[in-house]
């Protein structure tokens, strides 16, 4: 095969006409035939009980009237402004983000002379396209004319983040500092600058300023103390922004609902990954105290279930923590979510560091590499690579758990439910309905982030065919 | 033996000039098998040396000692002046100064052919991109494969890897090269393009030991041939005097069954 395009396409059979696809799929030989007439009925029969359901019978008026209330629970009404701003904000960082993707991806293409697979609307509604459905629902069950605005604003949003696909190839680095800023500035519009918030724009401005200055003609140590020195710069002004510019917020003790699901979720998923690197790294370290206790954290982490470790959480973190800290129960049961993840991601990145053969790291030592660069840029990005599809499952799998969260009495998206059929016209009626109504909600996020990850693992094999 | 093929091989036996490798009385262990006995081998500046032998002698152990992939248990080191000792900063400076290609190649396969070149020189001497990037270039036009820089090495055969690899090591511009059975997992009709640019990088002074089992390389481009048995160096001497004529019934039956 030929790398004529970055991206290695999987090769489709020809297209069929629909009489030759039917004469061929489902009537090829006697007994595929008898199966077909014997199994269409069946499957006629689910379709037509399914459309009943879905259009005729079912009671959606428990989603259309608590809409809001799926999506963002008991999130004080008066502050919602926050919560569209905050989706306009994330679709103005996806724009940017997916932009510079793109046109990263494009500069190198051309360096090496190739040519990357175009994008279309197309191409961007067949990647997502279970988000697109789940959209669509949620129009369809909108009461007033606002989620339609906010929809709109926020595709709008998403239109103009792309424009950063004409910043210059030289100041990449910005596009990507803009889109990580703009993902913060999406996250404080609901919480505020609060506590140490200023720490993270602070980080993101340093890394951002180091990755796009470059000095004309300075290089090795002396660039090195120049970028630093920028960096430095940039996370000062952030913490001095941050003094002067207070911004109160809505803290996420008062989130709830789809909201709510979400960021727990992207927290835990975030946090547990590096957390799960370290921990891989130490598990086969040399030095044997670091080996003992990551070993022993992974294997005990594994031995308790996820729902133990949340209560533990809630009753036992105060605990350990120290007099006058106390965290709100969503904080609690992040940590949580994060520490049983991490475990598990610990165990997936093992398996991908020992896949990796060991004539790589004798490469890599024989050039004179240091272990760290050696790991870094050799062994690691070949054992993520291999574990991708592994990482991402552990990663649907926390999404999916966070809906455990019921339990603990918080109205994460599941758990809202039990506000909805606590009202007098659902108590008895409609569980069905709203149940029907979630699952296609995880389904959206969860799938969407299954294709994302199959994206990621083709485009990882590029030239490696 | 008559006293002038004696003289020969007492000549042979010891590196000519500046000497720039010195082992002196290795001994290596993996648990209880004895992998090195009591090895004595000097190499001289601009010297090919090629050490020959049955598989599970201690060949490969041998060169892999020498930049410390495998660490010795006894005896002495020493790579243009630094010992080899358990001190981390002696052991990169030696493997800085020391390229090696491996049976296996293990070329970077996440890396396209330049990055995998210009990887170390960037990495461990700091060079800047561009300069990394114009040397890397030179380094395949030296190995003729300036048309792969862009390529994964996945998309290369067999031999284009192996002196993708010889370049990698090239790049540090090292002041000696171990080979570690070079040509042994190429195809046969491979194996002609890899020697030859073995042969010429020879040609021009460098300081090379290769372990192999191509017996006509050693013939036509060895000063010494060095052949090891059991872990011991069993034979010394210049490639005539070698296949012709040699001393120990050991080699004789090992020249028997291979040539």
């Amino acid at each position: 095969m030929t790398a004529s395009t970055l991206d290695s396409h999987p090769l489709h059979p020809p297209r069929i006409g629909p009489l030759e696809w039917i004469r061929s799929r489902l009537f090829p030989n006697l007994r595929s035939g008898i199966l077909t007439i014997l199994l269409a009925p069946v499957v006629v029969y689910a379709l037509y009980r399914g459309a009943l359901f879905f259009f005729v019978n079912g009671r959606w008026e428990v989603v259309t009237r608590n809409l809001t209330l799926f999506m963002q629970g008991t999130y004080p009404r008066g502050e919602q402004w926050r919560i569209v701003a905050q989706l306009m904000l994330l679709a103005l960082a996806l724009g940017v983000g997916t932009s510079t993707s793109a046109a990263s991806r494009a500069d190198i293409a051309r360096e090496a002379g190739l040519t990357v697979g175009k994008r279309t609307p197309l191409s961007i509604i067949k990647r997502f396209w279970s988000l697109i459905v789940f959209v669509l629902v949620l129009l369809y069950f909108a009461a007033t004319v606002t989620p339609w605005l906010v929809m709109a604003g926020t595709v709008a949003a998403f239109l103009v983040g792309t424009s950063a696909r004409f910043i210059p190839s030289r100041f990449r680095n910005i596009g990507w500092t803009l889109a990580a800023l703009i993902l913060v500035a999406a996250f404080q519009v609901v919480v505020g600058t609060v506590g140490y918030s200023w720490m993270i724009t602070a980080g993101v401005l340093a890394a951002g300023a180091w990755a796009t200055f470059q000095f004309e003609g300075v290089e090795g140590r002396r660039a090195t103390v120049y970028r630093t020195s920028v960096a430095v710069a940039a996370a000062v002004v952030a913490y001095f922004v941050y003094t002067v510019l207070v911004f109160p917020g809505v803290g996420w003790d008062h989130w709830s609902g789809l909201h709510l699901t979400l960021w727990v979720s992207a927290f835990a998923i975030v946090l547990s990954f590096p957390l799960g690197l370290l921990l891989a790294l130490a598990r086969r370290s040399t030095l044997p105290v670091l080996r003992w206790v990551s070993t022993g954290y992974i294997e005990l982490i594994r031995g308790v279930p996820l729902i133990t470790l949340l209560f533990m959480g809630q009753y036992i973190l105060g605990f350990m923590l120290p007099q006058g800290t106390d965290p709100s129960s969503i904080t609690r049961a992040i940590t949580a979510m994060t520490l049983f993840t991490a475990a598990y991601v610990a165990e997936i990145v093992r398996g991908g560091l020992q896949s990796i053969p060991h004539g790589q790291t004798e490469a890599g030592l024989a050039l004179g590499l240091p272990t760290g660069k050696l790991m870094r840029m050799i062994v690691l990005p070949q054992a993520l690579r291999s574990v991708i599809p592994a990482l991402v499952g552990q990663f649907i799998s926390i999404f999916k758990d966070s809906s455990l969260l019921y339990i603990l009495a918080i109205h994460e998206f599941l758990g809202v439910r039990s506000l909805v059929h606590a009202q007098p016209d659902f108590r008895v009626i409609a569980h069905a309905e709203s149940l029907v109504f979630v699952a296609i909600g995880y389904w959206a996020f969860a799938y969407a982030m299954s294709k994302e990850s199959q994206r990621l693992e083709v485009r990882l094999r590029a030239g490696k065919s | 033996m008559n006293r002038e093929r004696a003289q020969v091989f007492a000549d042979a036996t010891e590196a000519k000039g500046d000497v720039i490798i010195e082992v002196e009385g290795v001994d290596k262990f993996f648990g209880d098998f004895q992998a090195l006995k009591d090895i004595n081998m000097n190499v001289g500046r601009q010297e090919v040396v090629v050490v020959i032998g049955p598989s599970g002698s201690g060949k490969s152990t041998l060169i892999r000692c020498i930049n410390r992939l495998e660490k010795h248990d006894r005896g002495r080191i020493v790579v243009n002046g630094i010992e080899l000792t358990d001190d981390l900063r002696n052991i990169q400076e030696v493997r800085r100064e020391t390229g090696m290609v491996f049976q296996q190649f293990n070329l970077f396969p996440h890396l396209t052919v330049l990055d995998n070149i210009t990887l170390a020189p960037r990495e461990v001497r700091r060079m800047p991109k561009k300069e990394a990037e114009e040397l890397g270039m030179r380094m395949l036009e030296r190995v003729k494969i300036p048309e792969q820089a862009r390529k994964y090495p996945g998309q290369l055969s067999g031999g284009q890897q192996q002196r993708v690899a010889i370049a990698r090591a090239l790049a540090m511009q090292p002041k000696v090269m171990l080979f570690d059975e070079p040509t042994s997992a190429l195809d046969p009709e491979m194996i002609k393009e890899v020697l030859d640019v073995m042969v010429e990088l020879a040609d021009s002074g460098m300081t090379m030991i290769v372990v192999t089992h191509e017996m006509g390389f050693a013939r036509a481009v060895a000063n010494r041939v060095v052949f090891m048995a059991d872990g011991q160096i069993v034979e010394v001497g210049t490639p005539e005097h070698f296949f012709t004529d040699p001393r120990e019934d050991r080699t004789k039956l090992f020249l028997s069954q291979i040539l």
